[in-house]
C-alpha cells in the first residue's frame, strides 16, 4: 500500500471526529480533533490495526494565541469560556505511524486544568508517555494505570511543569 | 617453660598464619589465571593480601537491627572453623599436625562451617539482599554438601580408613583420579560450589543481589569472611589432591598437583556462564549426587568381590 | 498476615545497584525466587535537555543533543540533523549521507558489542564480557581515526558532515571490520550453543508477537519477536536507498532471539559499511543552511541501534527551535521489564533488563 493510500485510509477511519485536517509534509497527515473524542479516535486506528503509537507529546502556545483565531477549536474553547482571556492554550499532539506515513491527532487543552483522557486500555504502552505528558505540561491524565511521575523528583514542586515555556529553570 | 611456649604457638600461630599466607598466594594465583583467561591481567601478587590489610584498617559498619554479637562473632567463627580444619590435612605435603582415626569427618564439618556462617550472617541483617544471599548460600549448601561428602567418601571406603592421613598414605600407591573418575570431577565442582566460584555464584551475584549473604559486611568482619575463604580454597585443594591425585607426601608434589587442579577451576570459572540457583540444585541432585552414589556402590561391591 | 507479608517483599534495583551501569529504579516485588510485579522510575540524571534546546539556536542543538547519550550519540545528531535540514529545505550532498550512514552503522557495531558484554556480565559470564570488549576497542579506534572523536563523533554538522574518508582510512576500517566479522561469528556461535549461557537466554523473557506490538516494543527487541519494523527499511533515510540493509527478524522472542537477532545485525553492518566504502559517491561534504530556519514542524526518524528514534522538531522562524521533542527507543522498551517480569525468576530479571539494551541517559534527555 503506497504512502498516499495508508493516509487516506487513516483519514477516512478519522472522518468522523476531524475538525479539521492537514498534510504538512508528504507523508504525514495531521488531525485536529476534540480532546473528548481521542479514546474513540484512539479504538478505531487500533481495531483497523492502523500503524502504532510513535509517541505523545505537547505543545505550549504562550504568547502566540492569535495564530488560533481561526481554529474553530480555539472558538469552542473559548466559547466554553474554560480559557482566561490571556491564556494561550496548550496542544496534545500523539503521533501514529504506519511505515512511512505518519497520523498526528492534535488537540487543544485549556491552560488550567487541562484534562485527556487515558488511552492505555487500548495501547498499554502509552503508560510511559502518558505519564510524561502529565508531568511535563501539566495535562492530568485521566484514569491512566500508573499516575507517578516517572522523571520528575518525588518532592518536585505541584502545578510547575517543565517543559511549559513560563517555566524557566533556575527562576523559580 | 613448656606452658610458655604453648602459649606463644597459641597467640602467634605461626603454622596459621602459613596458612594464611598460602590461601593468599592461592587466591591471586586464581585470580590472575582467570584474569589472563579472560584476556585481562589480572591483579599483581601482592594484592589479596594489601585488599584484607586494607580491610582490616577499615571501619567497621554494625548495620542497624542485628544482633551484634552475632554480627562480630560469625566471621571470626568461620575463620577459625576452616584453620581447625587445616590441623588434620597434609598441607604443604607435610603430615598433618593432627590425626586421629574418624578426623575426615571433623574436617568436613569444620569446612562447612564458613558457609553455615555467611548464611547465617546475612540472615542475621535486615537487609533484603542479604536474606536473599542467606537463602541462596544455604540451599546450595545442602545441595552440594552431599555430593561432596560422598566423593571424599569414595577414596576413604577403598582406602579403609576414616582418617586422612591413612587415606593420604594408601592414595600415594594408587591415583584414584582413574579408578573413580566421577567422584573427583564432583569433588572439584563441589568445591567450586562450597567456594561459591563462578559458575556456582548465585549466592553472591553482584548483579542480582550485590554481594548476597554479606551485603552488609565490611572492614574486618569481610576480611575474615574472605581470608576464611582463602584458607577454605588451599584445604580444598589439597584435600582433593590428596585422595585423588596420589597422595600428598613432598612439598613440590603439593605445589605442583594442587596447582594443577587450581588451574583446572581458574578455566572452569571462566567457561561459564552463571547457573541460576534453581539450575545449581539441579544440578547437583540429578547429575552430582546421582553420579557418585552408582560409583559409590561400584567400589563398595567391588571391595566386597576382591576382599 | 503472612500472606500479606510475603506480598511485599520488594526487591528494589537501583538507583545504584551492581547491576545497573546507570541510574534507574526498578522495584521487583517477589515471592521466594519468583517475581510477582515490577515498576520503573527513571530521571535521576534528567538533564532538561529538551528545555535547553529551546532556548540555543540551531547549531548549539546540534552538539547539545548529541550528548543526549554516549552509546548512540552520533543517532541523536543523525536525526535532528536531517529533520532541521528537511524543514530548511535543504538536502545534504550524496558523500555526506554515505558517510552519515557509514558512521550510523559503525556505532550500531559498537553499540551491540557494549551490549553483548553487558547483558553477558549480567548472566555471570565475564569471559565473554572482557573478550567482546576488548574486540569492541577495535571499533572504537575506527571511529576515532575517522571522526577525532571515540564517544560523540560531532560527525554531523547542519547540511553534511565534517570528515572525510581517504583510501588509507576506507583500508583501516576495512581491516577492523574484517577482524571484528570473524570475532562476531565466534560469538554467533557462543550465544546459540554455550550451554549454561542457553540456560539463562532461551525461553526467558518471552513475548509474542502480538504481546510485542501491544507493549510497544522496538528495534532488535521487537524484531526478535517477529515485529517487521525497521526505520532504515521501511523509511529509508541518509543513503539507506543506495545502500539498503535487510531486516533481521526472528521468530522465537526470548533472550536468545534477542542476542541473535543483535549478533546478525553486526552482520549486515559489516556488509553494508564495505559496501559504502567501495561505492563512496564523490563530491561535496556539506551543503549550504541558513541561520534561521523557515516556520514549520517536522517529524525525523531513524533506526538507532536500540531501535526507532523519533524527532519532532518545530520551527517558529527564528535562530531557535520551538520545540525539540526526543522519544527514545528505550523508554518503549522498558515495557518489556514490567511486561514480562510476571512468573520469572529473580535472577532472570537482569538478564532481561540487560537483553533490552536499556539506555537511561536516553530516557532522561
Amino acid at each position: 500500500m503506497s504512502t498516499e493510500a495508508t493516509l487516506q485510509t487513516a483519514q477516512a477511519l478519522l472522518a468522523p471526529w476531524t475538525k479539521g485536517a492537514r498534510a504538512p509534509e508528504p507523508d504525514r497527515l495531521d488531525v485536529l480533533i476534540d480532546a473528548a473524542d481521542l479514546t474513540a479516535a484512539v479504538q478505531t486506528l487500533h481495531d483497523a490495526r492502523w500503524g502504532y503509537l510513535a509517541a505523545i507529546t505537547a505543545l505550549d502556545y504562550l504568547g502566540k494565541t492569535a495564530s488560533f483565531a481561526q481554529d474553530a477549536r480555539w472558538q469552542a474553547l473559548m466559547a466554553s469560556g474554560r480559557v482566561p482571556a490571556d491564556g494561550a492554550p496548550l496542544e496534545a499532539l500523539y503521533f501514529f505511524a504506519a511505515g512511512r506515513a505518519i497520523v498526528t491527532l492534535r488537540m487543544l487543552l485549556p491552560r488550567e486544568g487541562a484534562a485527556i483522557a487515558s488511552i492505555c486500555g487500548i495501547l498499554p504502552s502509552a503508560s510511559f508517555f502518558e505519564r510524561e505528558l502529565s508531568e511535563m505540561f501539566g495535562i492530568t491524565v485521566t484514569e491512566t494505570p500508573d499516575p507517578n511521575h516517572l522523571f520528575l523528583p518525588e518532592n518536585w514542586p505541584a502545578g510547575v511543569h517543565p517543559l511549559r515555556k513560563d517555566f524557566a529553570p533556575g527562576r523559580q | 617453660m613448656d606452658i610458655v611456649k604453648d602459649i606463644l604457638a597459641i597467640l602467634i600461630f605461626p603454622a596459621g598464619l602459613a596458612v594464611m599466607a598460602g590461601g593468599l598466594a592461592y587466591e591471586w594465583i586464581d585470580r590472575k589465571l582467570v584474569a589472563q583467561l579472560q584476556n585481562r591481567i589480572g591483579p599483581r601478587w601482592f594484592q589479596p593480601a594489601a585488599d584484607i590489610v586494607k580491610l582490616l584498617a577499615k571501619e567497621e559498619v554494625l548495620p542497624e537491627g542485628v544482633d551484634s554479637r552475632l554480627f562480630y562473632g560469625l566471621p571470626v567463627v568461620a575463620l577459625a572453623g576452616v584453620l581447625t580444619a587445616a590441623l588434620y590435612v597434609p598441607l604443604f605435603g607435610l603430615a598433618p599436625a593432627h590425626s586421629f582415626s574418624g578426623d575426615l569427618i571433623v574436617a568436613i564439618y569444620l569446612l562447612s562451617m564458613l558457609t553455615l556462617c555467611s548464611g547465617l550472617a546475612g540472615a542475621n541483617t535486615n537487609d533484603r539482599f542479604s536474606l536473599i544471599g542467606a537463602t541462596r548460600t544455604l540451599t546450595q549448601l545442602f545441595s552440594y554438601e552431599a555430593p561432596f561428602l560422598l566423593t571424599l567418601l569414595g577414596p576413604a571406603i577403598v582406602a579403609g580408613s576414616w582418617q586422612i592421613s591413612e587415606i593420604n598414605a594408601y592414595a600415594g600407591g594408587h591415583w584414584l583420579l582413574f579408578t573413580q573418575p566421577v567422584g573427583f570431577v564432583v569433588a572439584l565442582i563441589g568445591l567450586m560450589g562450597k567456594l561459591e566460584l563462578p559458575p556456582f555464584d548465585a549466592p553472591e551475584a553482584e548483579t542480582e543481589i550485590v554481594a548476597g549473604a554479606m551485603t552488609e559486611y565490611s572492614g574486618r568482619g569481610w576480611a575474615l569472611f574472605r581470608l576464611g575463604k582463602n584458607v577454605e580454597l588451599i584445604i580444598g585443594l589439597t584435600l582433593i589432591a590428596a585422595f585423588y591425585l596420589g597422595g600428598l607426601s613432598d612439598p613440590l608434589g603439593f605445589l605442583l598437583k594442587t596447582l594443577a587442579l587450581l588451574l583446572a577451576v581458574a578455566g572452569l570459572q571462566a567457561l561459564f556462564a552463571r547457573l541460576r540457583i534453581d539450575q545449581t540444585v539441579g544440578l547437583w541432585w540429578r547429575a552430582g549426587a546421582l553420579l557418585v552414589l552408582a560409583q559409590l556402590l561400584a567400589t563398595i561391591v567391588l571391595k566386597g568381590m576382591t576382599a | 498476615m503472612e500472606n500479606e507479608t510475603r506480598e511485599k517483599f520488594i526487591i528494589p534495583i537501583g538507583p545504584q545497584h551492581p547491576a545497573l551501569k546507570e541510574p534507574g529504579h526498578f522495584e521487583f516485588s517477589v515471592d521466594g525466587e519468583t517475581v510477582t510485579g515490577a515498576t520503573v522510575r527513571l530521571g535521576y540524571v534528567h538533564r532538561g535537555i529538551e528545555k535547553a534546546a529551546e532556548e540555543r539556536n540551531w547549531v548549539q542543538d546540534l552538539y547539545l543533543l548529541e550528548r543526549i547519550c554516549g552509546i548512540c550519540s552520533h543517532a541523536h545528531a543523525l536525526a535532528y540533523s536531517l529533520g532541521v535540514e528537511k524543514l530548511a529545505g535543504v538536502t545534504a550532498p550524496p558523500r555526506a549521507q554515505a558517510i552519515r550512514q557509514l558512521v550510523a552503522e559503525l556505532e550500531r557495531v559498537h553499540s551491540h558489542l557494549l551490549w553483548l558484554g553487558v547483558s553477558a556480565h549480567e548472566a555471570g559470564f565475564d569471559t565473554l564480557f572482557m573478550f567482546s570488549w576488548r574486540d569492541r576497542e577495535t571499533i572504537m579506534d575506527v571511529l576515532e581515526g575517522l571522526t577525532g572523536n571515540r564517544v560523540n563523533y560531532s560527525v554531523n554538522v547542519l547540511g553534511g558532515v565534517k570528515a572525510d574518508i581517504d583510501d588509507a582510512r576506507a583500508d583501516a576500517i576495512r581491516r577492523g571490520i574484517d577482524f571484528l566479522e570473524e570475532r562476531t561469528q565466534h560469538y554467533l556461535k557462543i550465544a546459540t550453543s554455550d550451554e549454561t549461557f542457553l540456560r539463562r537466554t532461551r525461553g526467558v523473557g518471552y513475548t509474542s508477537r502480538e504481546q510485542a506490538e501491544e507493549l510497544g516494543l522496538v528495534g532488535p527487541t521487537a524484531r526478535a519477536a517477529n515485529v517487521a519494523r525497521d526505520v532504515r527499511v521501511d523509511v529509508p533515510y541518509a543513503a539507506y536507498t543506495d545502500f539498503p540493509v535487510q531486516m533481521t527478524l526472528d521468530t522465537r522472542g526470548d533472550l536468545e532471539a534477542r542476542f541473535v537477532v543483535r549478533i546478525r545485525e553486526l552482520f549486515e553492518s559489516y556488509r553494508v559499511v564495505r559496501q559504502i566504502l567501495d561505492r563512496l559517491p564523490a563530491g561535496e561534504l556539506t551543503a549550504r543552511m541558513p541561520r534561521r530556519i523557515k516556520e514549520g514542524e517536522t517529524v525525523s526518524r531513524i533506526e538507532a541501534p536500540r531501535g526507532e528514534l523519533f524527532y519532532f522538531i518545530k520551527s517558529n522562524g527564528s535562530d531557535k527551535p520551538e520545540r525539540i521533542k526526543v522519544r527514545t527507543p528505550s523508554i518503549c522498551n522498558f515495557a518489556v521489564v514490567t511486561g514480562t517480569a510476571k512468573g520469572h525468576q529473580l535472577a532472570d530479571m537482569p538478564m532481561i533488563l540487560a537483553g533490552m539494551d536499556p539506555c537511561f541517559s536516553c530516557n532522561d534527555r
